[in-house]
């Protein structure tokens, strides 16, 4: 098993682009991985091609030399990861919803929080890094996207751009979870949740689950080990190998 | 007194209607509407121009070529040509045979797939009753029995929330509901639906159409 001051890191890190942040800051100096490919962030809206791009990016990182196992920082993600295998090497994976799970530090405090306030939008760092989350970035994006794509239709844009805000018309509170402190993300978002008439609510983030995924460990309950051959799949509610 | 349309200026104005949909001008589809009806087109034609329109938004947006606003402003320009349709279609006789109940389940506030999967159904004749969203699972048996409804149609977005489609259909084989009940949604796989013992689950909005034809049948 890894840990801090382990001699040789031996595993490749395969994760999301939003929480870039986060596993830098948890990694260190001298971090735990010996390869690691982030990919986009956003691709559980489309669920194929996150498993598509997962599976071609394991096999790359399993092509490195002296990789004998490759970790996920993903959850089901819109299921997305459902369906990916482990080829060589065996695949270490969260048995999390999403990101928002382990950045609170469990699926039972994420449940908690939807029960509680369903309303609820959240925010990370890493989401207001990628601009698209609701708030005036995206806005400034998609009016740039809507005027190229439709130049000779301004109607058309505003008409568009406020569909966009009618998506989001059930929420009313950004949830703002963070673990590495970082004040520019945070007031960011204070500024989304103003430009929405939205209310704040920062939330303490936990490490501790992203710590343990990256440093290896990997206990039964929190991570799910899929071995060589074997797929990630649901049985019920619970993530297994098949 | 009925002037009978030449088949040309008919299926200018249909294709007017069909663009003006998948362009998602809502009033180039309203006035096309108007124009089709004042000249006494076929109202199963008219709401097969709409219809054609919307499915060409949902092949384009499965396919990533647009995004989810672009499928927005094209419903409501459906819509809005519905509204003025619909009347006429009643009035012609073309009347729903099955209604169906439709909702996203407890907790889950996403209701952009719904809301187009409601205007599908629609727009092939089923009579429609939107529970909205975040609905428990006993409203949907209510409403099933209220309106003797043949079908109904759960949607989550989030797999947080799949576990309240799998309490809901629980629900509906206890209380021994007559309707079918499809399922859909991003994270909604055939095997889930198999697990919760759903009838059937739908990829996108157009395959529900299908899918709930194939289920009244």
């Amino acid at each position: 098993m890894n840990g801090p001051g382990q001699t040789q890191p031996d595993y490749g890190l395969l994760a999301c682009d939003v929480f870039a942040d986060e596993l830098v800051a948890l990694g260190g100096e001298s971090p735990p991985w010996r390869a690691l490919t982030f990919l986009e962030m956003g691709l559980h809206d489309h669920p194929d091609q996150l498993r598509q791009q997962v599976q071609s990016s394991i096999a790359e990182l399993e092509a490195t030399p002296g990789i004998s196992r490759i970790v996920l920082a993903y959850g089901l993600c819109g299921n997305g990861l459902l369906g990916v295998r482990a080829g060589r090497v065996p695949l270490v994976i969260p048995r999390a919803h999403d990101c928002i799970a382990m950045l609170l530090g469990s699926a039972a405090r994420r449940q908690a929080l939807m029960r509680d306030v369903p309303g609820g939008y959240f925010y990370s760092p890493g989401w207001i890094r990628g601009g698209r989350v609701p708030g005036p970035e995206r806005d400034a994006y998609l009016r740039d996207l809507f005027q190229e794509r439709y130049p000779d239709d301004p109607e058309l844009v505003e008409d568009l751009l406020e569909a966009d805000r009618d998506t989001f018309s059930h929420y009313h509170t950004a949830l703002y979870v963070d673990v590495t402190q970082d004040d520019g993300a945070r007031n960011k978002c204070q500024q989304c949740a103003r430009s929405l008439s939205w209310s704040f609510r920062m939330l303490e983030g936990d490490p501790a689950w992203l710590r343990d995924l990256i440093w290896g460990q990997w206990d039964a309950e929190r991570f799910l080990t899929v071995p060589p051959g074997a797929s990630i799949a649901l049985d019920g509610e619970a993530l297994i190998a098949r | 007194m009925r002037t009978v349309k030449a088949p040309n200026d008919m299926s200018e104005i249909l294709n007017t209607l069909t663009e003006s949909i998948k362009a998602g001008k809502r009033k180039d589809a309203k006035a096309a509407t108007e124009q089709a009806l004042s000249e006494n087109i076929d109202p199963q034609q008219i709401l097969a121009a709409l219809t054609m329109g919307m499915d060409d938004v949902g092949r384009r947006f499965k396919a990533n070529e647009i995004f989810v606003p672009e499928v927005l402003v094209a419903a409501r320009s459906m819509k809005s040509s519905m509204e003025l349709l619909e009347p006429v279609l009643a009035e012609s006789g073309y009347t729903p045979d099955h209604t169906v109940i439709i909702g996203t389940v407890e907790g889950d506030l996403h209701d952009i797939g719904k809301n187009l999967v409601a205007m599908m159904l629609k727009g092939a004749n089923f009579s429609v009753v939107d529970l909205g969203t975040n609905v428990g699972a006993q409203a949907f048996v209510e409403a099933a029995q209220t309106h003797k409804a043949s079908l109904i149609g759960l949607s989550a977005l989030l797999t947080t929330t799949m576990t309240a489609m799998r309490e809901a259909v629980a629900l509906f084989r206890e209380q021994g509901l007559a309707a079918k009940v499809m399922i859909g949604g991003a994270p909604i796989t055939e095997q889930f639906a198999q697990d919760i013992g759903a009838d059937g689950y739908a990829t996108d909005a157009a395959s529900s159409v299908d899918l709930a034809r194939s289920l009244v049948a």
